[in-house]
């Protein structure tokens, strides 16, 4: 097989490998705010119960989790394999990033000074009004380089899907190495991932260029 | 009255900080508040700006109850979330720290509140919003961000942010405390020009010769009591308690 | 309850797996189980590569025995995997320890990463892949040095019973999986490559649990298998059947390194005297499902 045929075939799981990706941040990047709030609820319980859900999606492998949401419904009720891979996998990879996205978003929180909700509330602001106007801006930029270590990550972490059978572009990677007994593949995902990650550094780097305007 | 303050009660867990404070602020009166560290003046301030809640006691603003300790019972009661945020509205509080949002320029530090908290007309508070820069002497300076400006000039937009909602009454946390000496004579101005528009102010404060110049009245507060007040001349010339003319020794040695 | 141990059981072997799959600098053995090191004349000693030969066996006369890496897929029943009480079994497993015996060899068992397995005997982490192996035309052209075949395998299209498909024809425009590494994959992509144009999907598992997994739950219609796998499977779990055409008949044999023609010499010599005194097929007796298709018995 030659180089080229090999990197065309491997595109053709890169379109996979997006999906995963972006709709992953889509859908992890505001539910993780939710999660984040819902941790520091006032109400005991249910900030322990999310404190436990938390520890639970960051204390278990992402693969498990993969497995488990493909698979376990099949195996505890008996319900179908899903034929489309890319809602069990989304459904993990979101839940997963959501977590770890929410314990980021916690720390930026109260990170915040007391002050910046004095001078809100002392205008009249009401907390959704604070959070939305005043809080959330200055937390994403303090927690931006946490967030882009994340999503370096999750481009990586995207090969996990291969786990179930998730035709993306290392499960390509591997089927080719399989076939043609070569180490080549491996080499092409490697490459991939890195241009992927170099073009999410670059975006990255952007919008905290952008957001540099004030300390 | 602008603000009517009685028999306020603050602790937090066991420590007693406010002890049966009772004071009046009138249209047009500048008052200063003044005594040693930990004497409860900033606390009396945030309790009057509902960033804590008292106890028991009762507050007014304008006649119109917003806490007040029911016969009989020891705790104070709040009114309804909405009128106390109506409240909000008739004071400003500009704060030690500034604490401008810095994500904001001037302008929108200025506009933001009045625009998204009182719903108002944009362009009618851009105008008021460029009239309190040029009166803060910030021309040139609306788009600066808070980390672009001197101590001196974020101190002056939190005072234009907090004059941009119209408050009858301004409240002053120590404004110059956090600033360089030299920086403090602008803020103090600004402060002082105020006063001689007759602006209702209530201002805690360590500037004795700023006190005597500015107010109508000086309150000294030591151990969560007031222990004096009166007119300028008498609290800080000629104080009638012990415990004042100590403070003041201390404080011009 | 039943079902939960099942899940419990699967989601165990499959993140031993798949942690192999994730990382690859990191050896299997190491991560999931230590290699098991059976020397029954001294199971009171940790085996060291310089352990001496117990003065009790008569056999080896050189002070330094050598200790013999097996290289395995430990989910690749009957072949080789992991039995009830945890330890590596399977008709490879116990035909390379019986010939280890002989040789006066430690025996030690590796579980390779199926996918990656020859990069893994290159690099010295076991001495040979000898696991249900399908010889392949690329790994002799590769080099390695492969045994004389010793099982004749035919794979085989496993599929739901209600499903109402009885030949590879019916499978036109299904979606059909098959594990990777293995040689229906290999098959799929090449001789086979006409038939699996005519399958709607070909999909990879990184385990043949995966794969019934994937058609237990109506993800696939059917799956591509080694036939003994798929009558082990078939016999243990209602409502399978086999669709057999003999497609790809192949030969399972043992790998090793380039080179090592004189590790494979007596590796091969060791397993023809065990059939000669009837040890193998005494082995092979245990192994129902397979004795069929066994060269050196037929």
């Amino acid at each position: 097989m030659s180089l080229r045929t090999m990197i065309l075939k491997m595109s053709e799981g890169l379109g996979r490998t997006c999906a995963i990706f972006f709709l992953t941040l889509i859908i992890s990047l505001p539910i993780g705010i939710v999660v984040a709030l819902l941790r520091m609820s006032k109400n005991r319980i249910i900030s322990n119960v999310f404190r436990f859900i938390i520890s639970v999606l960051r204390g278990t492998p992402l693969m498990l989790q993969l497995l488990a949401v493909t698979y376990g419904p099949y195996y505890l009720f008996g319900f179908s394999v899903s034929r489309n891979k890319l809602i069990p996998v989304v459904i993990a990879f979101a839940i997963n990033y959501a977590s770890y996205f929410a314990e980021i978003y916690r720390g930026g929180i109260e990170s915040m000074p007391v002050g910046q909700y004095e001078a809100a509330e002392a205008l009249g602001y009401t907390k959704a009004q604070t959070f939305i106007r005043i809080i959330m801006p200055q937390v994403f930029k303090r927690i931006l380089p946490s967030i882009t270590n994340e999503i370096v990550t999750l481009v990586k972490d995207t090969s996990i899907a291969f786990t179930v059978s998730y035709q993306e572009m290392f499960t390509i990677g591997k089927q080719i190495a399989n076939s043609q007994t070569s180490f080549t593949p491996f080499v092409v995902a490697g490459v991939f991932y890195f241009i992927f990650n170099a073009v999410v550094d670059f975006g990255m780097g952007k919008v905290e260029k952008k957001l540099d305007y004030y300390r | 009255m602008i603000l009517e303050m009685n028999h306020i009660q603050k602790s937090f867990n066991d420590l007693s900080v406010l002890k049966d404070i009772t004071f009046g602020v009138d249209k047009g009166d500048v008052v200063s508040i003044i005594g040693p560290s930990g004497s409860g003046k900033s606390t009396l301030l945030r309790c009057a700006t509902f960033l804590e809640t008292i106890n028991s006691g009762e507050i007014l603003y304008e006649g119109t109850v917003a806490a007040s300790t029911p016969q009989g019972q020891d705790k104070a009661v709040y009114a309804q979330k909405a009128e106390i945020r109506r409240m909000k509205g008739l004071f400003g509080l500009v704060f030690q720290q500034f604490n401008l949002f810095p994500h904001f320029d001037v302008m929108k530090n200025i506009m933001d509140a009045p625009l998204t908290v009182q719903k108002r007309d944009k362009a009618e508070v851009e105008e008021e919003a460029i009239a309190l820069i040029r009166k803060m002497g910030l021309e040139g300076r609306e788009h600066y961000y808070p980390c672009q400006l001197s101590g001196g000039q974020q101190q002056r937009v939190a005072i234009a942010r907090a004059l941009a909602g119209k408050p009858d009454i301004l409240f002053f946390d120590e404004p110059t405390s956090a600033l360089d000496p030299e920086l403090t004579g602008e803020v103090l101005k600004v402060i002082r020009e105020l006063a001689e528009e007759k602006m209702t102010m209530v201002i805690v404060t360590h500037e004795m010769p700023f006190a005597k110049a500015v107010s109508d009245r000086v309150i000294f507060m030591d151990g969560g009591v007031i222990v004096e007040q009166g007119s300028p001349d008498i609290v800080l010339g000629n104080p009638t308690q012990e415990r004042t003319r100590q403070f003041l020794q201390n404080y011009s040695r | 309850m039943k079902k939960l141990l099942a899940l419990l059981l699967a989601l165990c072997l499959v993140a031993g797996l798949a942690a192999c799959g994730s990382a690859k600098t990191e050896t299997p053995a190491k991560t999931d189980e230590p290699a098991v090191t059976e020397e029954p004349a001294k199971a009171e000693e940790p085996a060291t590569e310089a352990a001496e030969p117990a003065a009790e066996d008569e056999e080896p006369s050189d002070a330094e025995a050598r200790t013999f890496i097996m290289g395995i897929d430990a989910e690749y029943p009957p072949f080789s995997y992991l039995d009830d009480d945890g330890n590596y079994s399977g008709f490879d497993v116990e035909i390379c320890k019986a010939a280890c015996e002989k040789l006066g060899w430690n025996f030690e068992v590796f579980g390779v990463n199926w996918d990656e397995k020859l990069i893994q005997l290159d690099s010295n982490e076991c001495d040979c892949v000898w696991s249900g192996m399908t010889i392949l035309d690329s790994m002799i052209e590769s080099g390695y040095v492969i045994s004389k075949p010793y099982y004749d395998n035919t794979q085989v299209l496993l599929v739901k019973a209600d499903s109402g498909l009885t030949s590879s024809a019916d499978l036109a425009g299904k979606d059909v999986a098959v594990q990777l590494g293995t040689s229906g994959e290999s098959l799929l992509n090449g001789d086979l490559a006409d038939l699996a144009e005519t399958f709607n999907n070909v999909i990879t598992c990184d385990s043949f649990l995966k794969c019934f997994t994937e058609l237990g739950g109506n993800a696939v219609d059917a799956v591509f298998v080694d036939l003994p796998v798929a009558t082990a499977y078939a016999a243990e779990n209602e409502g399978y059947t086999i669709i057999n055409e003999n497609l790809g008949a192949e030969q399972y044999g043992i790998a090793f390194r380039s080179g090592d023609t004189e590790l494979c010499a007596a590796i091969e010599g060791a397993v023809a005297e065990l059939v000669s005194d009837g040890t193998y097929a005494a082995i092979a007796a245990n192994y129902p499902d397979i004795v069929n298709n066994l060269l050196f018995l037929n």
